[in-house]
C-alpha cells in the first residue's frame, strides 16, 4: 500500500492519495496541472510537506536512491555510454546478490519485454519502441516498491504505444507491481487503470473508476475530460462469446463483455464514425440518424445526431467535418466502433459514489 | 569572383605560418639537427619536459577536475569572482606568475618548512612542476566544467531513482559522459605545460642537466649561440604540440558524430 498524505509544495496542494498493492493508477489531468511533480513527490525527487508512506513506514526522510523505486521519465534517459544490458546491472547495483544472478535476472526480465537480442546494443542502436521496452525493463528489474510512469508512450506513434501499453499492462500484472501512471491522454488511462485520477491545477480533482469519473459532476466543469455519450439499453444478453448484445433506440448493438451486467453503454464523442453514404465494412454497431446541431469549437466540431429518441453527440476535427459535407436536417450513417465502447452496471449517477 | 577573394586570408594566413616554420627548419642543416637530437643535453631536456608536464597534469587534474565539477554543479555567494580569480592565470604573464611563485616558495613559513622536510621547489624540477601546474590548471578547470554542465542533470535524477549512491551517480554516470571534455582540456593542458617557459624559468632557474626543460634549453643554447640544438628542442616541442592538437581534433570530431548518433542525447 503507497500512501501520499497532504503533499503539498509550490505547485501542489493538499494531495491525498492511496494506492493499493499491485494497483495500476493512471493519473490524468492538463499541462501543468502537477502530475509529474507528484511523481517526483513519491520519488523523493521534489520537496514537500505532508507524507509519502510505503507499506505504512514514512519513507519523506529516506533520499531518492533509498525508496525502492523504479522511474521511466518521459525522455526516459537511458545510459548513452552503456549497452542495454549494463544499464539494467546498474539499475540492480542496490541488490544484494551476486553479478551472475543480476545477469540472469537481466536475460530474465529483457525476455519477459521480449528485447532478449538487444542486450549487446546501446540505446542510440535502438529503435523508440526499443528504447521504450528497454527503459520499463530497467524501471522494474530490480523489483521496485513503486513503479512511476511518466508519459513514457507520448512521442511514439500511435500502434506502436497501443502495442506497449498492452504489454505494459501484462507485464504490471505479472510482476504485481504498484504502478502511478502519468498521462494527458485519457483513452490512454483508460485502456491502462485499474483507477484514474484527475488532477487540476495542483489539486486532485476526483479519483474512481473510469465509471466513476464519467459520472461525477466535476467532469463537466473541468472542459479537459471528454464527457462520454451514455446510452440508455433497453435489454442485454451476454452472447457468451466475449460480447453482449444490447438493445438501444431500436437498434442492435455488440459490446465487449467486461464482466459487468450491461444496462448501459459508454462511448466517447470521438470514437463514433458519422457519413453521409452508407460505409463500407461489417454490418455490426451501424445506425442511421440526422444531424440536428452543429457546433464549432476549440478546433473540434460537434455534431449532435438524432437517432430516434436519442441524441448522440459526435467529436471530429474540423478538416474531417468539412470532407464529410453534412449539413443540419440531413441523413447520416453511422458506426459505433465495437473496441471503444464500454458495457456499464448501471446509467445512474447516484451508483457511482466517489471515493 | 567572391569565392576567390574570400579565401585570401586563409591562403595568406596559412602561408605565414608555413613560412616561420620553414624559416626554423631550414636555418641549420638536417645533419646538425639530428646531431643535436642525438645529444645528451637534448635528451635530458625531453626526458625533464615529459616529466615534469606530465607531473603537473596529474596534480592538475587531481585538483581539477573536482573544482571544475564544483563550478558546474554548485551556486555560492561570489562563485563569478572565484572563477574570474581561478582563470587569471590563463591571461598573466608567466614571468610575472614565475616571480609569484618564487615569492611565495622563498617565504621561510611555505618554502622554509617544506625544506625542513626535505622537499626543495625553488631551483628544483620541483619548481618546474609548480609553474607548470600553475599555468595549466585553469585549462583543466574550464575544460571540466564545461564538459560537467554539457551532462544532462536528469542523467543522474535516474541514477537516483535506480538506487544509486551519489558517488556512484559521479563515476558511473556523469564521469564516463563527461570524460571527452576533459581529455581535450587535458591534452590541451599537457601541451601548455611543455611549453611553459615564463614561470619555469623564474622558480626553476636554468641550469643544464638539471632544470633546462625544452623550452629553456632552447634559451640557453639559443643565448649561447648554439643554433642547432636549440632549433632541435624547438622542432620536438612542435611535432609535439601539433601531434596533440591533432589528437585533439580527432576527439572533437568523434564526440561530435558520437552525439548525432545518440541525437545529441547525452548534452542537456
Amino acid at each position: 500500500m503507497i500512501s501520499l498524505q497532504n503533499i503539498s509544495n509550490h505547485i501542489l496542494h493538499a494531495v491525498n492519495l492511496d494506492m493499493r498493492d499491485g494497483e495500476l493508477l493512471a493519473l490524468v489531468g492538463p499541462s501543468g496541472s502537477g502530475k509529474t511533480t507528484l511523481l517526483n513527490v513519491a520519488a523523493g525527487l521534489s520537496g514537500y510537506t505532508g507524507s509519502v508512506l510505503f507499506d505504512g513506514s514514512p519513507v519523506d526522510r529516506l533520499p531518492s536512491c533509498k525508496r525502492e523505486i523504479g522511474y521511466v521519465f518521459q525522455e526516459l534517459l537511458l545510459f548513452p555510454h552503456m549497452n542495454v544490458e549494463q544499464n539494467l546491472l546498474l539499475a540492480m547495483q542496490r541488490l544484494a546478490i551476486t553479478r551472475a544472478e543480476k545477469k540472469d535476472r537481466a536475460r530474465q526480465i529483457l525476455t519477459a519485454f521480449r528485447i532478449e537480442k538487444l542486450g549487446g546494443r546501446f540505446p542510440h542502436e535502438l529503435s523508440g519502441g526499443e528504447q521504450q521496452r528497454v527503459a520499463l525493463a530497467r524501471a522494474v528489474v530490480a523489483k521496485p516498491k513503486l513503479l512511476l510512469l511518466d508519459e513514457p508512450f507520448a512521442s511514439l506513434d500511435f500502434r506502436t504505444a497501443r502495442y506497449l501499453r498492452q504489454e505494459l499492462k501484462k507485464q504490471q500484472r505479472r510482476l504485481g507491481l504498484t504502478t502511478l501512471f502519468v498521462t494527458h491522454n485519457l483513452a490512454e488511462a483508460r485502456e491502462l487503470g485499474d483507477r484514474i485520477a484527475v488532477m487540476k491545477q495542483g489539486r486532485l480533482e476526483q479519483k474512481g473508476t473510469i465509471e466513476e469519473i464519467w459520472f461525477q459532476q466535476a467532469l463537466d466543469e473541468g472542459g479537459f475530460l471528454e464527457k462520454p455519450n451514455i446510452l440508455t439499453c433497453s435489454y442485454a444478453v451476454n452472447l457468451q462469446n466475449g460480447l453482449v448484445e444490447v438493445g438501444w433506440a431500436g437498434i442492435k448493438l455488440l459490446v465487449p463483455d467486461d464482466g459487468v451486467e450491461v444496462k448501459g453503454v459508454a462511448i466517447l464523442p470521438d470514437e463514433i464514425y458519422i457519413s453521409a453514404e452508407k460505409a463500407l465494412g461489417p454490418p455490426i454497431n451501424r445506425f442511421v440518424g440526422r444531424v440536428s446541431d452543429i457546433n464549432r469549437a476549440d478546433g473540434i466540431v460537434q455534431v449532435a445526431v438524432s437517432v430516434g429518441e436519442e441524441i448522440l453527440r459526435v467529436e471530429m476535427s474540423p478538416e474531417h467535418f468539412l470532407a464529410l459535407n453534412v449539413s443540419e436536417g440531413q441523413q447520416v450513417h453511422g458506426v459505433l466502433k465495437l473496441r471503444a465502447l464500454k458495457g456499464l452496471g448501471s446509467c445512474r449517477t447516484e451508483d457511482y459514489t466517489a471515493q | 569572383m567572391m569565392r576567390v577573394v574570400v579565401w585570401i586570408p586563409l591562403v595568406l594566413l596559412t602561408l605565414f605560418v608555413c613560412a616561420v616554420l620553414a624559416a626554423l627548419l631550414f636555418h641549420v642543416s638536417p645533419a646538425e639537427i639530428w646531431q643535436a637530437l642525438n645529444s645528451r643535453e637534448t635528451q635530458f631536456a625531453v626526458r625533464l619536459s615529459l616529466m615534469t608536464s606530465s607531473a603537473a597534469l596529474l596534480v592538475s587534474l587531481a585538483l581539477g577536475v573536482p573544482s571544475g565539477y564544483v563550478l558546474a554543479r554548485t551556486t555560492f555567494p561570489g562563485r563569478a569572482i572565484l572563477d574570474t580569480l581561478l582563470d587569471l592565470p590563463l591571461v598573466m604573464t608567466p614571468l610575472v606568475a614565475g616571480i609569484g611563485l618564487l615569492f611565495l616558495f622563498g617565504q621561510d613559513w611555505l618554502g622554509g618548512s617544506l625544506m625542513r622536510l626535505g622537499i626543495k621547489i625553488v631551483f628544483t624540477p620541483l619548481g618546474a612542476i609548480a609553474a607548470q601546474t600553475f599555468i595549466c590548471i585553469p585549462i583543466v578547470i574550464r575544460s571540466s566544467r564545461a564538459a560537467f554542465e554539457g551532462v544532462n542533470r536528469r542523467f543522474e535524477m535516474a541514477g537516483q531513482t535506480l538506487g544509486l549512491s551519489s558517488a556512484a551517480i559521479f563515476f558511473r554516470i556523469t564521469l564516463p559522459l563527461a570524460w571527452q571534455g576533459i581529455l581535450t582540456g587535458a591534452i590541451l593542458a599537457w601541451a601548455r605545460a611543455m611549453g611553459e617557459f615564463g614561470a619555469t624559468l623564474m622558480i626553476a632557474g636554468a641550469t643544464r642537466f638539471k632544470t633546462a626543460t625544452l623550452p629553456v634549453s632552447v634559451y640557453l643554447n639559443i643565448s649561447s649561440g648554439e643554433l642547432g640544438p636549440a632549433l632541435a628542442c624547438a622542432w620536438i616541442l612542435l611535432l609535439f604540440g601539433f601531434v596533440l592538437l591533432l589528437v585533439v581534433k580527432l576527439l572533437s570530431r568523434n564526440a561530435g558524430a558520437r552525439a548525432a548518433a545518440r541525437g545529441g542525447a547525452y548534452l542537456s
